[in-house]
């Protein structure tokens, strides 16, 4: 009665059974921390203690310790607060739209897709709250009235929307995340030995038992989860592009922004995840379940979504010429001849060409190119963000105050922590949950695994 | 901090005497009246001291440090309500700058400084040196005792050591003197010790026109000007929109010329020869480079053309070649006779006698120019300077005192004197602040501020003005003429001395005041006393004498590079150094602060393969050399190069010192006068840079419709010609106005209505000189914050108003809106002798304002009388507002600026708690991590509708002005309420220059509420 | 103190067989206390005959009662308990309210949906499960009969089980 598919190559190798998915996968959360994890979660540590060096330089001092002056308001910041956003946007894609569309391929990656979500998101909100003049008072676009009455919010304000998209996509994505993992938090309750993680892990797992109504109810839960959380991850960056979309800069006030910037998002999210996930396998050694094939379908889509930008980004251009408004012709001329050509061209190299290389099969399929590109192509997004926001404002309307931008060393560590935040949550993650959903595993096994699960 | 306070309270004692004082003020004094006698107002002014220091305290507190305890007044001066402002008129004088002013005080502490409309002089307008003055006032470098050998000693023993020296010949020098009381009592104490002289110098002499009057008219005097007059002006270096003579006087008269409208249609026509670009030059309708080594061959064939064509005898000089613009100068001016003017910088007595007998052939005297009624803003000789020098060297006198000048710092005998003092006995200063003279002499006895002082000042025949103290000494110091009197032999006071002086000099001179205390009183309230006199002299020079030196001295091509001293409209000569608010007061052509350097043409740069910010060594022929970073000048004559003076000072305070060189040695004295140009030996690369501080790094306006210009004939045929009038086409394939687009289609979602107030500001474009006196105007009434060099280079300066200076590029393709035409590099090089505009800009309080709509906190909103708002306690600081501003006018708090260390030494006005007693306490310090920018002071507009509604009427047109308004000497930016028909800016908007009236970035729909007036040049 | 439960349960190592199994005992009609996997096995639910779950329909509620409270909220502030001149905008300029409002409608629905689900399945942190095997949770499926509710007699059932492929046979009082 084994169905196993001709038609894809098997999604899980090396003939696992359903106790063997339990133990792979449990074990790192049960053994005491290989070297390997050690080393990478000290490296982060350490680096997130030097980025909050520079933050306290911030907090302390002011804005001023960073390069931004009177021309250019945002830069960095805000640079990186879209690039982490963007990035988060993979994890939910992953889970929410890959569940809609049944593709089974997801299951042993998803679980750590959404815990990249939760961290990047986490990291792009640090950025918000750091760029504020005061963070002190960083709660004041929250909905509340101010200290003299009821002076509200402004809901006119691009800002206020981010806040509210941004807290709604990182609570929702972390329920999803959760009641994801809760059957597999019930695996590790009923193997833990000691009493300790008994008491934390049946916490956790919020008495889950595995019956087959809470069965259905929670596939029911996860379906809607899913129906909610493709348009939620398609709004949220939506309305990150509309801090731009809806300004009146030159260069920021364009309308091809909502789609090109979720394309920009799926595209760098997806790379992240495989740079991550090539990490985390080789660390783990979970060959067997996160396997090329994997590897190769988001290489596909990152051809697809890297396409897209790419075509974005002419239509800019021509969009430019075309409206024959003068300002906005020369604020695309000026990001590809002027000042900051390099930072354009480092953009289009990266975000446009290295993933056409993808189209060879070879490249597609080979771990080591894949781990570079999908760096490149972060690198190349990370770009793309700093030259919308540079680029349009050193040179908007009035040329008397024209400037340049110049990052300081606190900028650049800025941006180093939140790396360090990211790695160190990751880590601290892929150490006490099972970094790979099991339950899910299972499930897909019989039906997409090379051998039969052996009787015993 | 407390000691200081300690020093402050010094007044204190005097407390005890207050019943007197209210009995005094009562029955002396009438109330209308803001200042009283001596007694009275001293006690008075003791009392706004101590409410000054609470109130000086409460402010403090406004900058979130520890809150001090304010003091209240044990009995209320009748005329001082706490938080109402207090207006006494007096005057301005440094050195030969004059203007007479009004003093803004709060609780006693003199917080600005504004024009004086019952001036005939400066007719209400003020200059950015004026405006800074009172800041110089809390400097916390002043002398705070008389010092004998630097340490600080009693008066007593002062008065007594220098009595015991003072005896032989005693010489008083000093820069021009334009108090007549002051030159007396100098007189006095000049015939009290036989043989002794008064010598007077001015480190921006103009002896060469005083000496050439002398030759011309024996009038020993500058003549006084009347540009207002003059149709066709024609001006040899001379930058008097800037700094030349009385350049406030100027701007008022040039701008009277050059304003247009539905009821005036005709300009005066300006042309500028000049070396090095200069405000003035920059003003011109025709520009022409040219060497300071052409001036006086330039000037002499401008003679001959004018003379051969009017039949008078020509001076045998050789022709210049190729001067553009020379042969129709002459043309224009020979068709204005009679209401023409030429003038020259030149400091060259024989220049000086060429233009007068141009002036004298035009006919302008008595018109334009007058020798009979000559002005006092330069009295110094240089050649009895020059005398004075070597008579010290041969021991010639027992004693030097300097009256509140430095020669040691800005005369070209620096070293010579400072040898020469070595065997003088008595070697004393005079002076309110430490300097470089004040560093080398044995007395110091330490002067008032002027704002402390009284004084009196005759800057031009039939032209007096009072100044009054408006703040009682902050330190153990001594007004000059308090201390000469003592020397004398006297014991009168200052205040009676000018009083008799005026009694027995001014009061016979008039005829409606019948007592003398009402003339006084009258004067002290006016702050001027003006009488017409009539007398005339009459012109008697053989000019051709002049022929055999003038082409001696000059060349028609030399191939030597030249430099010229030229003085800053903010620096001048350099006698404010130590003002932060000056140091960073962007130059109005360079745009550069905090620094000095050598301004070269592009041309020259390739050639000598200079950029922007080399530093260069420069060798004068004379032996002399400096180092200064290069700073690339459009404009600047080729093979020329040129410094400003005021730099390099050594003995100014922590922010003047060692900011820029010194370039007073590279002043040449000729026979008999100084001169500012020469020749350099060689000018080399040292390999090393200094970047320079600069506030508009790019110049060109890359062909947008930002300045719209256009010229006279144009304007005449059609009143809007130069104006860009943007056309949307709609989707319904309508060409439409951009402002009558809109989204909100429905009558009750259209925009708000301002039903009461709607203010606003126009801008005449025209009338704009760049003077640059708003911006400081508004740093003074707005509490900006001084940043310092390394914050302008990282582009963070915090000035709420700035003057966007353009070079119009010599590119042919202007109009190419192409893709290849903006592609075009071009666009971005103004060229080498570009026109220049310039355009002050502030916030624009836009109707639809973009910074509001992306404000998540509503920090920023529209108030009810079309102001943009900012609530500085409720901003979080994202900078969206900034980043989203088209006008880029927003300014963020990127630091604490009143407790951080790193602007301790430039920011006294907020970092130190004497210079913090400037702060106008109706402007909040804005705390770190906000936005702040112009808010057309709206602290003014609420004080104008509550003086209306006491009266309980609307504000007069006029009565309410914004301090960049109140402070333009032309008259350039009109402030007023939009609503109000028959105010002067519903007029110049909707009538009188309907046409000419144009919004910033009109097609964005921002519809802001300061508008401009187009750019017309008469050419 | 409630009187303790009396399950058998029938082990299972397959989820097709214990699907097979779960029906041939209900055709036998035994009622089974509940069925539990280490995973969801599709279709299961016709086979222990439960109906479709709600939650969709709570979704949907939570959805309609956020948009409504996100609109209220910013007409309300913004339009009438504080009404200011923004940028020249209405006071109410419903365009600029869509973002919001979405975000709402999301974050109401996906949080009350998630209640429920955690309420009706008893899924509290301090909620203390019957675990009747641990093995559940890594590869076992269990048919769990409470014998009080049934007639048959436990040999009886124990035979079913047998007969329907389980491995193991268990009885145990919770």
């Amino acid at each position: 009665m084994q169905v196993s598919s001709h038609v894809r190559p098997p999604l899980v190798t090396g003939g696992k059974t359903y106790h063997d998915v339990t133990n792979d996968i449990s074990k790192h959360v049960e053994s005491a921390p290989n070297i390997r994890w050690i080393a990478a979660f000290t490296v982060s540590f350490l680096t997130l203690c030097y980025g909050l060096f520079c933050v306290y330089r911030t907090l302390w001092f002011g804005i001023g310790e960073w390069g931004l002056n009177k021309t250019v308001g945002w830069a960095w910041d805000i640079t990186n607060f879209v690039w982490w956003v963007g990035i988060g946007h993979a994890g939910t894609l992953i889970s929410a739209i890959l569940l809609l569309f049944r593709q089974k391929w997801r299951t042993s990656i998803n679980r750590a897709a959404e815990a990249m979500t939760i961290f990047a998101v986490l990291c792009a909100a640090s950025f918000i709250l750091a760029h504020m003049g005061r963070p002190w008072v960083g709660y004041w676009p929250l909905p509340l009235p101010n200290t003299f009455g009821s002076l509200w919010v402004n809901f006119n304000s691009p800002l206020v929307w981010d806040v509210f998209a941004i807290s709604t996509y990182l609570s929702v994505s972390t329920v999803f995340w959760y009641i994801g993992l809760i059957p597999d938090l019930g695996t590790i309750r009923d193997r833990a030995t000691n009493t300790i993680s008994k008491i934390i892990y049946g916490a956790l797992s919020l008495g889950w038992t595995g019956g087959a109504k809470d069965w259905s109810r929670y596939e029911a839960v996860c379906l809607i989860l899913a129906g909610l959380s493709t348009p939620l991850v398609l709004s949220v960056h939506t309305i990150v592009s509309m801090d731009f979309a809806t300004s009146v800069i030159p260069g920021w006030h364009t309308t091809i922004f909502p789609p090109y910037f979720v394309a920009g998002a799926i595209f760098s999210g997806f790379a992240m995840v495989l740079t991550l996930m090539i990490v985390t396998r080789a660390v783990y050694k979970l060959e067997d379940y996160i396997t090329l094939e994997h590897i190769e379908s988001m290489n596909k889509i990152i051809i697809l979504t890297g396409s897209i930008v790419g075509v974005a980004y002419i239509t800019e251009f021509f969009i430019a010429w075309y409206s024959g408004v003068e300002y906005e012709s020369y604020c695309f001329i000026n990001r590809a001849t002027g000042p900051y050509w390099w930072a354009y061209w480092s953009m289009m190299t990266c975000n446009v060409l290295s993933p056409q290389l993808f189209w060879i099969k070879k490249i597609r399929r080979s771990i080591a190119a894949t781990f570079i590109l999908s760096i490149v192509v972060n690198i190349g997004m990370w770009f793309e963000r700093f030259v919308i926001i540079v680029s349009s404002l050193h040179r908007d309307y009035v040329p008397s105050s024209w400037a340049m931008f110049y990052p300081t060393y606190v900028d650049v560590g800025v941006y180093i922590n939140s790396f360090g935040l990211f790695f160190t949550l990751f880590f601290l993650f892929a150490k006490f949950l099972p970094v790979v959903n099991m339950a899910e595993i299972k499930a897909v096994l019989k039906s997409s695994s090379g051998s039969q699960p052996v009787h015993h | 901090m407390l000691e200081n306070n300690k020093t402050y309270w010094k007044g204190i004692e005097e407390l005890t005497q207050t019943p007197e004082f209210v009995a005094n003020a009562k029955q002396e004094f009438p109330d209308y009246l803001p200042s009283e006698s001596e007694n009275g107002g001293h006690y008075r002014r003791d009392f706004l001291k101590l409410m000054g220091f609470g109130v000086a305290a409460a402010t403090l507190a406004a900058c979130e440090t520890p809150v001090r305890k304010a003091i209240p007044y044990l009995n209320k001066p009748e005329e001082i309500d706490p938080s109402m402002p207090n207006y006494y008129a007096s005057t301005y004088i440094d050195g030969g700058d004059y203007c007479s002013i009004v003093v803004k005080t709060r609780e006693g502490r003199p917080i600005k400084i504004e024009g004086n409309k019952n001036s005939s002089i400066s007719q209400g307008g003020l200059s950015a040196r004026v405006a800074a003055s009172v800041l110089s006032l809390y400097d916390k470098a002043r002398f705070t005792a008389p010092q004998i050998k630097g340490a600080n000693v009693s008066w007593d023993e002062l008065d007594g050591k220098v009595a015991e020296k003072l005896k032989g010949k005693i010489a008083v020098v000093s820069n021009t003197v334009l108090s007549p009381s002051l030159q007396q009592c100098i007189n006095e104490f000049v015939v009290k010790y036989p043989g002794s002289v008064h010598v007077s110098y001015d480190p921006n002499s103009a002896s060469g026109i005083i000496e050439a009057n002398e030759k011309s008219f024996g009038v020993s005097a500058l003549p006084s000007y009347d540009f207002s007059k003059a149709s066709v002006i024609v001006s040899f270096g001379a930058d008097f929109l800037g700094t030349w003579l009385s350049p406030i006087e100027f701007n008022k008269q040039y701008s009277k010329t050059r304003k247009l409208g539905k009821s005036k249609k005709e300009m005066s026509r300006h042309y500028q020869f000049e070396s090095l670009m200069s405000l003035t030059g920059a003003n011109a309708d025709f520009r022409t480079a040219i060497k300071p080594s052409q001036e006086g061959l330039v000037i002499s064939n401008l003679y001959n053309l004018i003379a051969s064509k009017s039949g008078a005898a020509t001076i045998a000089v050789g022709e210049v070649k190729d001067i553009k613009f020379l042969q129709k100068a002459a043309d224009d001016l020979l068709n204005a006779k009679g209401k023409s003017l030429v003038v020259s910088g030149s400091n060259d007595t024989n220049v000086q006698l060429v233009v007068n007998a141009i002036n004298n052939l035009l006919g302008n005297y008595g018109v334009t120019v007058n020798s009979s009624i000559p002005t006092f803003n330069r009295k110094g000789k240089d050649a009895d300077f020059k005398k004075f020098v070597s008579d010290l060297k041969n021991g010639g006198y027992n004693g030097v005192i300097f009256l509140n000048c430095n020669p040691i710092y800005d005369s070209a005998f620096s070293t010579e004197l400072k040898s020469a003092l070595a065997n003088v006995d008595l070697k004393v200063a005079i002076s309110d602040k430490p300097n470089e003279t004040t560093a080398v002499v044995d007395f110091v006895a330490a002067d008032n501020h002027f704002l402390e002082s009284w004084t009196d000042a005759n800057p031009k025949k039939g032209c007096y003005s009072l100044g009054q103290p408006t703040i009682s000494p902050l330190f153990k110091t001594r007004q000059a003429i308090d201390t000469i009197l003592k020397w004398t032999g006297s014991n009168a006071t200052a205040y009676d001395y000018i009083k008799t002086y005026w009694s027995t000099n001014l009061f016979p001179l008039q005829s409606e005041k019948s007592s003398f205390q009402s003339f006084w009183d009258n004067t002290l309230h006016n702050g001027v006393f003006e009488i017409s006199s009539s007398s005339t002299v009459s012109y008697s020079f053989d000019i051709t004498s002049v022929s055999s030196i003038i082409s001696s001295t000059y060349k028609s091509a030399s191939q030597d590079i030249e430099y010229v001293i030229y003085e800053k409209v903010g620096m001048g000569v350099g006698s404010q150094a130590n003002n932060p608010w000056l140091q960073e007061l962007p130059e109005p052509i360079s745009k550069a602060c905090w620094d000095n350097y050598v301004t070269v043409s592009q041309k020259f740069a390739n050639e000598k393969g200079l950029a922007q910010g080399d530093l260069v060594k420069i060798d004068s022929k004379t032996g002399k050399s400096i180092t200064l970073p290069v700073l690339i000048q459009p404009g600047q004559a080729q093979n020329t190069i040129a410094f400003a003076m005021g730099y390099g000072r050594t003995v100014a305070g922590k922010v003047g010192n060692n900011v820029g060189q010194n370039v007073f040695p590279f002043v040449n004295i000729n026979s008999t006068t100084a001169s500012f140009t020469g020749s350099i030996a060689a000018i080399t690369k040292t390999g090393e840079t200094r970047e320079i501080a600069q506030t508009q790094t790019h110049h060109t306006m890359m062909s947008r419709p930002i300045v719209q210009e256009s010229v006279l004939k144009e304007y005449i045929k059609n009143p809007s010609a130069g104006r860009y009038e943007p056309k949307i086409k709609t989707t319904e394939g309508i060409e439409k106005k951009p402002t009558d687009i809109t989204l909100w289609k429905t009558e009750s979602l259209k925009t708000h209505n301002y039903n009461n107030h709607f203010w606003g500001l126009a801008i005449d474009l025209n009338s704009c000189t760049g003077c640059s006196a708003c911006v400081i105007s508004c740093q003074a009434e707005n509490n900006v914050p001084v940043v310092g060099r390394q914050e302008v280079l990282n582009r963070r300066e915090m000035h709420w108003i700035r003057i966007d200076r353009y070079y119009s590029s010599d590119a042919q393709n202007q109009e190419d809106k192409s893709v290849a035409g903006l592609l075009d590099r071009e666009r971005e090089n103004p060229g080498e002798n570009p026109q220049v505009v310039f355009q002050p800009v502030m916030c624009q309080h836009c109707n639809n304002a973009p910074c509001e709509t992306v404000c998540p906190v509503l920090a920023t909103t529209h108030s009810t009388e079309g102001l943009n708002q900012m609530t500085y306690n409720r901003c979080v600081g994202t900078r969206y507002c900034a980043n989203n501003c088209p006008y880029k006018v927003r300014r963020f708090n990127w630091f604490s600026y009143y407790t951080n260390k790193k602007f301790a030494d430039v920011n006294p006005t907020l970092m130190d708690d004497l210079g913090r007693m400037v702060l106008n306490p109706d402007v909040t310090v804005r705390a770190r991590g906000v936005m702040e920018k112009c808010s057309m002071c709206v602290q003014r507009i609420q004080a104008g509708k509550l003086a209306a509604k006491i009266e309980s009427r609307r504000p007069v047109d006029g009565e309410i002005e914004t301090a960049c308004s109140q402070s333009c000497p032309t008259e350039a930016l009109v402030f007023g309420d939009m609503n109000d028909s028959e105010s002067r800016i519903s007029k110049l908007m909707n009538d009188e220059n309907k046409e000419r009236n144009y919004f910033l970035l009109e097609e964005i729909n921002v519809k802001p509420s300061v508008s401009y007036l187009t750019k017309i040049r008469n050419v | 103190m409630k009187d303790k439960k009396h399950y058998i349960l029938g082990v299972f190592d397959d989820d097709d067989v214990v699907m097979h199994a779960a029906h041939d005992v209900r055709h036998e009609g035994v009622k089974i206390h509940e069925l539990f996997s280490p995973f969801p096995i599709h279709g299961i639910d016709d086979v222990l005959g439960y109906k479709r779950s709600r939650l969709p329909r709570a979704a949907f509620m939570f959805g309609a009662l956020g948009l409504t409270c996100g609109l209220t909220m910013m007409i309300w502030m913004n339009g009438f308990d504080w009404p200011m001149n923004v940028g020249g905008k209405p006071n109410a300029p419903i365009p600029d309210f869509v973002p919001i409002s979405f975000e709402c409608t999301v974050l109401f629905s996906a949080f009350g949906m998630v209640g429920t689900f955690l309420v009706a399945s008893n899924l509290m942190p301090w909620s203390k499960p019957d675990i009747l095997d641990v093995r559940i949770t890594d590869d076992k499926f269990v048919i769990a009969i409470d014998l009080d509710k049934n007639k048959k007699s436990k040999e009886e059932i124990a035979a079913l089980l047998w007969k329907t492929g389980a491995k193991e046979v268990n009885e145990k009082e919770i």
